[in-house]
């Protein structure tokens, strides 16, 4: 027992010391330098957010986002009513949009602004007729570029519908082309664009290298508009573009060969589900194409619940057509999964924006949540990446 | 613009030849005009609930009570609001049927039917935006009865309807009744 006070004595006299130092005054903080931070070089899990700021819609937004390290890392001012693309080579950010010399008037400028992915800021513009379309539907397909970068096309409407043709290179809109009431633009090879038309038909038109109209076909129908409409929002795939209709039955068009071809339509529900589940939201569904899975924001509802969020995801494989997985989404707490988009890498994420503007991010091949933003912005409405 | 009133004529035409009986498309007619009395509109047919899949409520069926919100312009569940999106006029200084002070009515709109549960009848609606202010910002109601994607224009509600106007800001929403729904 005696060998052991002279450690006792040592332990109180660094716990004196201790509780000493420990009321000391710390050393003052270093001098900040004020700076700019730069990108890191480009990540498959970044998105591109659009936030439609649905209370002050003349300045609306598009965020980048980084999902593994769950936070923001810029952001991009696109006007009023943007619709926008990623180039292929993903080093710009296609923005065609509206603004006002004073605010929410004064003279109107429709603009394709180009937006350099890496440094964030304004590489180029290209002033636009005064006619591009307005819509709340932002997807894949209100602007795009052709695969090879050489133009870009964008949705007209006054309501009158056209496409027009900008030839990249040459910062100039080289053509125009009436699309006789069908709308958006689905670019495929060899220069051609398909449109949806309101009979559920497909125009499909060819132009030349100078951005003239060669020639034009229309599809038969190839969906129901007044029984089942397919959501106006789809994914693109590697040969063209999938659709769900709004009673949950999948379209596949084929956009690689000489004319579109339709691919049988699948359904995504059993006939004892159909008509109670069904997606819904803005933008319904995701792919990710190296393991063919799609995935669709479900919801129990009626006729007209079309844009409610999704309080499921399901996951699809669409090769074989087999449902995969239902996913839960925390409906009560972040409101429903309202959009959705997967990362195309060989470890792919799926973000999911919700009712309340929530960010979710999963693990696209578990479900896994791996991070939740709980407000993000004011309206988040649609996503892309490249 | 000549060209651009020709075409809106000609949606509206096609719209409602494709969805109505002859006598059905002289009486929306009949209908449109006694709103254009009213109203400078140039509604793009909504007829929705005539052709869709799936009735929301079977037209015509005795009256129910209706609900508080029902009957409350400031509501997204008000009765004529069944296929609005945007924010409510009413909430902004106008009322269901009217727009704001230093707005502009949209020229071009759609038409809408929508069940009054305190008479029991449907009326055809007529969905107009008020612009050339920014957002409202109040009252967001988002309701889509026989709604259609956009490729289908005349039953959209997602398109801004104030596309057409000097200013196409969109400020808000109104539901103005343009009669009693033909049977």
């Amino acid at each position: 027992m005696r060998l052991k006070w002279p450690g006792a004595f040592c332990a109180l006299l660094m716990a004196v010391a201790g509780t000493a130092m420990a009321g000391a005054t710390p050393p003052p903080l270093p001098a900040e330098h004020l700076s700019v931070e730069k990108l890191p070089p480009p990540s498959p899990h970044w998105a591109y957010l659009f936030d439609f700021s649905f209370n002050n819609e003349t300045d609306e937004r598009v965020y980048l986002y980084d999902g593994d390290k769950g936070r923001m890392l810029g952001q991009f001012e696109v006007g009023y009513y943007p619709n926008f693309a990623i180039s292929p080579d993903h080093k710009t950010t296609a923005i065609a949009t509206t603004y006002w010399s004073r605010g929410g008037h004064g003279t109107r400028t429709d603009v394709l602004e180009f937006e350099d992915n890496q440094s964030l800021t304004l590489r180029g513009e290209l002033l636009l007729p005064s006619k591009k379309a307005q819509s709340g539907a932002v997807g894949e397909f209100n602007v795009a570029y052709s695969a090879d970068g050489h133009f870009l096309y964008v949705t007209n409407l006054t309501p009158a519908a056209t496409f027009s043709i900008v030839d990249v290179a040459k910062n100039a809109v080289v053509g125009e082309i009436d699309t006789d009431a069908c709308i958006m633009v689905m670019p495929s090879a060899q220069r051609r664009v398909s449109s949806l038309c309101e009979n559920g038909r497909l125009l499909t038109v060819t132009h030349d290298e100078s951005g003239k109209e060669t020639s034009r076909s229309v599809s038969k129908p190839f969906f129901n508009v007044d029984r089942d409409p397919i959501f106006a929002t789809s994914v693109r795939t590697p040969t063209g573009a999938m659709h769900v209709s709004f009673l949950g039955d999948v379209y596949e068009i084929d956009l690689s060969g000489a004319e579109p071809r339709f691919v049988e339509p699948w359904p995504l529900l059993g006939a004892k589900e159909r008509g109670h589940w069904r997606p819904g939201g803005q933008q319904v569904v995701a792919y990710h194409a190296k393991s063919g899975r799609l995935y669709v924001a479900m919801h129990v509802g009626g006729e007209g619940s079309h844009k409610q969020g999704g309080t499921q995801i399901w996951v699809f494989d669409a090769k074989t057509h087999r449902r995969i997985a239902r996913w839960p989404v925390d409906a009560a707490k972040h409101g429903g999964a309202f959009a959705l988009l997967a990362t195309q890498d060989d470890h792919p994420l799926l973000f999911a924006a919700t009712e309340n503007s929530a960010l979710l991010v999963m693990d696209a091949m578990t479900g896994k949540l791996l991070h939740v933003e709980a407000k993000l912005g004011q309206t988040l409405w649609s996503m892309m990446n490249p | 613009m000549q060209q651009r009133l020709d075409r809106l004529v000609e949606l509206a035409s096609r719209g409602l030849a494709r969805r109505t009986s002859r006598r059905g498309l002289l009486g929306a007619f009949g209908m449109i005009l006694t709103g254009s009395a009213l109203m400078p509109l140039l509604p793009v047919s909504r007829g929705a609930r005539a052709e869709a899949a799936e009735p929301a409520a079977a037209p015509g069926t005795a009256a129910k009570p209706p609900s508080k919100a029902a009957s409350d312009p400031n509501s997204c569940e008000y009765w004529k609001y069944c296929a609005i999106d945007g924010f409510l006029c009413s909430c902004c200084g106008g009322t269901s049927s009217s727009c704001p002070p230093g707005t502009q009515p949209s020229p071009i709109t759609w038409i809408g039917t929508c069940h009054n549960p305190v008479d029991g009848r449907d009326y055809i609606v007529s969905y107009n935006d008020c612009c050339g202010k920014t957002s409202c910002g109040s009252c967001l109601c988002n309701r889509n009865e026989g709604e259609k994607p956009m490729y289908r224009l005349s039953l959209n509600n997602d398109v801004n309807w104030c596309m057409a106007n000097d200013n196409p800001n969109y400020h808000c929403s109104v539901s103005v009744i343009l009669g009693v729904a033909s049977k």
